[in-house]
Parts: structure tokens; sequence; C-alpha cells
């Protein structure tokens, strides 16, 4: 095992197999599905849920996923809250970690405000509408549609490309129009890079269908703002993944405040949720370095596969 | 190329300080709001217990159970340590708002009316969202 990985990236290996444990018999650990919570004192689900979003932080950032990704699917599989509160939950600590993340990488250049406020307005209207439908629809429709979005996710993740420095021929019009270009200081390369992009119009059109899912499941929307930043619009990587950050900030907002409205926000669950997963993704990035992470990376991606599949079982109520 | 490092544009900096001190209030908001939930600092809207035993319902049967205010039905219970836990989750999902008012300002001066137009509309979609006239029930 020591060939393929470091004392750490084992470590978080053994955490995640537990994890896959924890998915195919959660009745035997934690008796989730167990309506009434008896059996535990409530500060008991608190701390787990706690400890568990501080693991599920450490293991996203390292994997190179958003938080919120991770946990709607497992949260809802694990613990014996209704979707809705994870939901409202997800959102909530997607929507915590791109404010806290999202100040530095404005401030170095990374993340690019015309960029993201483009795309943000629609997307921000379609999360809107993909938050009202999410909490009207019957909860094993959502659950089903849960499953498929995160196998589709887990999918995309293995398949996607990524493009460093993407060569753009010739910027398309609307992006001239609205000034979408920029200049970064690339660490790597120790120079500045210019960027710029083209097809701005498929951009918004995708934009729309990633803020509909994103309010619809809770979900974050990192897994698919970046490839769209970076393969479809033509921006370098780190601009793609920053200002994938500073996009969720806005359009999860926008969803957040439907949940909210629909008293779909529970604190005694968003609160540890949110801490949790920011103190872990502190120890996740310091980690970053020392890990192996394409090794976490397939851990994490297979963790999706099972647990979009358990959310489309549940979803047939089986 | 000039490889000297790039500084980004005033508006992305307006933005990025007002976001940085608003979200940092609002984490510390929430870090002691929750305690003041969790240890009954303050009388509870719905005891701890109670929602417990029913986060297995769906937020419009355990609104309905326990009679509880949609909307900003909630601001007359501030007082009340779950609500005012609640409170701090929603100054979180305005801070975005906070950090786009302030940014048309810098717009505005540089002129940049494109910008200037789509954080207003931003800021709209935003508000109406907040407002809670959107929305629809189970």
């Amino acid at each position: 095992m020591h060939v393929f990985f470091s004392n750490k990236s084992a470590q978080l290996a053994l955490f995640a197999v537990f994890g896959l444990f924890l998915i195919f018999s959660p009745e035997v650990v934690f008796a989730a599905d167990a309506l009434p919570a008896e059996p535990l004192a409530w500060w008991i689900w608190i701390l787990l849920l706690f400890v568990f979003s501080f693991c599920l932080g450490v293991v996203a950032v390292v994997a190179g996923v958003g938080g919120g990704v991770l946990f709607v699917p497992i949260v809802s599989s694990l613990f014996p809250f209704h979707l809705d509160f994870v939901r409202g939950a997800g959102l909530m600590v997607a929507l915590a970690g791109a404010l806290s993340a999202g100040s530095p990488l404005l401030k170095k250049g990374l993340a690019n405000l015309k960029l993201a406020l483009s795309m943000a307005l629609i997307g921000s209207v379609s999360s809107i509408f993909g938050a009202i439908v999410g909490l009207a629809l019957p909860s094993h429709i959502v659950q089903l549609a849960l499953g498929i979005t995160i196998v589709f996710i887990a999918i995309i993740m293995l398949r996607a490309k990524k493009s460093e420095f993407p060569e753009i021929d010739k910027p398309d019009k609307l992006s001239q129009i609205l000034h979408i270009q920029g200049i970064y200081y690339e660490d790597s390369l120790k120079k500045n890079v210019d960027w710029q992009i083209h097809r701005t119009p498929v951009g918004l059109v995708l934009f729309v269908v990633i803020g509909f899912m994103a309010g619809m499941f809770g979900l974050g929307a990192g897994w698919a703002n970046v490839p769209v930043f970076n393969l479809v619009l033509g921006a370098p990587l780190k601009v793609s993944v920053a200002t994938s950050v500073f996009v969720l900030s806005i359009n999860d907002t926008a969803a957040a405040w439907v949940y909210l409205h629909k008293g779909a926000v529970l604190p005694l669950i968003a609160v540890p949720s949110v801490v949790g997963m920011m103190l872990g993704t502190k120890i996740g990035a310091k980690l970053l370095t020392k890990v192996k992470t394409t090794s976490v990376r397939v851990i994490v991606i297979t963790l999706l596969l099972l647990a979009g599949g358990r959310a489309i079982l549940k979803g047939f109520g089986i | 190329m000039n490889n000297n490092r790039v500084h980004p544009d005033d508006s992305q900096l307006v933005y990025s300080r007002v976001l940085h001190w608003t979200s940092t209030f609002g984490i510390a908001f929430v870090a002691v709001a929750f305690a003041v939930y969790v240890f009954e600092l303050l009388p509870l809207k719905v005891s701890i217990q109670d929602i417990v035993h029913n986060w297995h319902l769906g937020a419009g049967e355990l609104n309905q159970t326990f009679k509880l205010p949609t909307g900003w039905g909630w601001i007359s219970d501030i007082l009340k340590g779950d609500i005012l836990s609640f409170a701090s989750i929603v100054y979180i999902s305005g801070v975005t708002i906070i950090c786009l008012a302030a940014v048309i300002a810098v717009f505005l001066e540089e002129k940049n009316m494109i910008y200037a137009i789509i954080a207003i509309l931003q800021i709209l979609v935003l508000v109406v969202a907040a407002s809670g006239f959107v929305g629809a029930g189970h």
C-alpha cells in the first residue's frame, strides 16, 4: 500500500473506506433512517455531524472538489435529517466556503469580478427557480434526480480534461462588449498571463442549467462551473477555479434565500456543518502539498458513485 | 509583456475588502449565536428536543407542526436563541448583497455603466429572492 500512499494519504484513504462502509450500512452504525432519534442524545448527532463535515472538508479540498457536492448525498444517506434540511445546510456550506475563500482570490486577481458578474446574473435567476422546484417536488423524486446528478458528476470528474492555458484565437463579440478579459501573475511561470474568452453565449446558457441544478439540489456547482469557464469559455484553469468560487457565492445566495423563507434551514444542522466543513477545508489546504491527490480523488469519485447509487435506490423506495 | 505583478481593478479590490470584513463578522456572529442557542442562554421558540424529534419531517410539515413563521415573520422573535441563530444564517446570506452595493459606487465612479447596471440587476434578483415573494410550497 505504501507504494501508492504516503502515511497521511493512507489515513485519508482509510477514512474514505470507513465512509464507504457507512454508506452501505448506515443503519448499523448511526441508525440512520430510523424516524425518531431517541437512541442518541441530540448533542451526539450534532457532534457527529460536525466531525463528519470536518472530514468531508479535508477530503474535498484534497480531491479538488467543493464540499457541497459531497455533503448533500453523503449526509442525506447517513443522518436522519429530511432531505430538505440537508439541501438547505448544503447550500449554506457551499455559500460560507465561497464567501470565506472569495476575498483573497479577488485580491490576488485570480477570480475575475467581470467574468463572474456576467455569468452569475443569469445563473442566480435560474438557481432561484431550481430551489423553488426542488422544494415543491416530492422528496423521492428529488432523491432520484439527486442520485442521477451525483453519478453524472462522478463521471464528469472521471472524464473531464483540463487545460492550464487554453488558446483563444479571437474573443467573441459579447465578451468584447462586456470587457471580459484579464491578466494575472502566474507563480509557476513567474510572469503575467493575459487571458480572454470566447463562446460567451454558450457559456451563459450552460450557467442557466448549472444554476438550476445547484438551487434544486443544494450542491454548490464548482464541479460544473470550472469545466465551463475552462473548456467552453477558454479561461485559464486557475482563473476558472477562482471565478467559480466567486460565482458560487452569488448563485448560492439566491437559492439560499428560497430555502430560508421555506424554513428549510435548521441552525441545529446548518451551523455544525458549516463550521466543520470550513475548519476541514483549512486543514485540507495544508495537507494538499503532502498527500497524493490523485489517489484521494479516485476514492472521492468512488464515494460519489456509491452515494449517488444509494440516493437512486432511496428514490425508488428501496 | 510586463512581468511585474499586476494589481486587480479598484472594483475588485473594493469587493474583496468589503467581503473580507462582512464575512469575518458573519462567521463570528454565526458562532456566537449558535452558542447562545445550544447553551440556551436565551429562551427558545422551539426546544432542541422538539426539533430533534421532528427533523425527519419535510420543511413544510415541520413548520406547520410548530407553527413557525415563514418569510420574515421570525424577526419579532429575534430575542429567542434559536431565532437569533437563524438570523446569523440570514446575515451570511445577505453578505453578497452588501458587497454588490459597495461595488456599484465604484462602477459608477469609473463610469462603467454596463457593470453598474449588471450589479444593480444582480442586487434586484437577490432582493426579490430575499423578500420572500418567490417560492412554492409542498
